[in-house]
């Protein structure tokens, strides 16, 4: 039983060297990061959401994406301002999305960037996912923007906000 | 057990099996600490996906648990607190295990951030699982064997 303490004992000294160790390395580190956790609130039609600005901004880079609500992504529809990009997955897109919009699952990326190096880096994009319990759209939404395309907002209200609302959806492929 | 320990303690395949899986299980984890230690945002944006941590927690959280694994994987290796490190690597294991099962308990599925946290095909699954239990079996033995060795 004597063992226990000195377990404990070497067990905190693993952990202590660990966080000097991490600690200081932030500031060497090029990709280094804050202690603190940067937050962004974000507001859609239900209400609003803190979520990690490392979603949004993972690198360290100043690029950032803004959200639009679920007016202003009605509106961007019905005018055809904008390609929708839905970062789901294929299954969940194939059961039903938001009319006209294109399948891009987030973790798929690289599959993409046939289509995305033919549009201009200037096109509207919204991106979105499920509604307010994804990231996906966020993060798409930041590679989107790391890759140069300027005018990319990420609908954070999603799939289920615009189907509640009764807009125009469409299934299959 | 019983005879579990008997091999262990009198058997020359079972201090050769124990010096492997030690060495062994310090490599990976060194391995799998060294993409994290380089993009730690990556990997509290790994951490993230999980939706287990408080938010403030986050960043914290992926500055020391690369060192950690790091630290650890090294200890085992040198054979310098190899029990203190195969228990942080344990509880590491099992924290990972719980993690995976209630991520995809919730219909979550994205990249596990285990080895690299910019990989796309290393999604939660039964097999991350499998994996992890196994590794888990393997700190089990050493620790076994650590105490029969200090009888």
């Amino acid at each position: 039983m004597k063992s226990i303490p000195v377990l404990l004992q070497q067990m905190s000294l693993l952990a202590l060297v660990s966080a000097v160790l991490g600690v200081s390395a932030q500031v060497v580190l090029p990709n280094g990061i804050g202690l603190k956790t940067e937050l962004t609130i974000v507001s859609s039609d239900s209400g609003q959401v803190s979520i990690p600005t490392l979603s949004i901004n993972p690198n360290g880079n100043t690029e950032s994406a803004s959200n639009i609500s679920l007016r202003g992504a009605f509106e961007a529809h019905e005018n055809g301002t904008a390609i929708f990009i839905d970062a789901r997955s294929p299954e969940e897109f194939q059961k039903g999305h938001i009319q006209a919009a294109i399948n891009m699952p987030v973790h798929a990326f690289m599959d993409s960037m046939a289509f995305l190096e033919n549009l201009d880096f200037g096109t509207p994009i919204i991106t979105y996912c499920d509604g307010e319990d994804c990231n996906a759209s966020i993060d798409l939404a930041a590679d989107l923007k790391l890759m140069g395309f300027s005018q990319v907002v990420f609908f954070f209200g999603g799939w289920l906000e615009w189907q509640a609302a009764g807009y125009p959806i469409e299934t299959g492929s | 057990m019983q005879v579990l320990i008997k091999i262990i303690q009198e058997h020359k395949y079972g201090q050769m099996l124990g010096m492997v899986l030690r060495i062994g299980l310090g490599l990976l984890f060194i391995y799998a600490s060294l993409d994290k230690i380089w993009n730690p945002g990556l990997f509290a944006k790994s951490i993230s996906n999980y939706r287990i941590l408080p938010l403030p927690l986050l960043h914290i959280s992926a500055i020391i648990l690369p060192w950690l694994e790091f630290l650890c994987g090294l200890a085992l290796i040198l054979n310098k607190y190899p029990r203190a490190a195969n228990a942080w690597i344990a509880g590491l294991l099992l924290v990972f295990i719980m993690a995976v099962i209630s991520a995809m308990s919730r219909g979550l599925d994205f990249n596990c951030g285990c080895f690299n946290v910019n990989e796309a095909t290393a999604n939660l699954g039964f097999g991350k699982i499998a994996e992890n239990i196994g590794l888990l079996l393997c700190a089990g033995f050493l620790e076994l064997q650590f105490r029969t060795n200090q009888k």
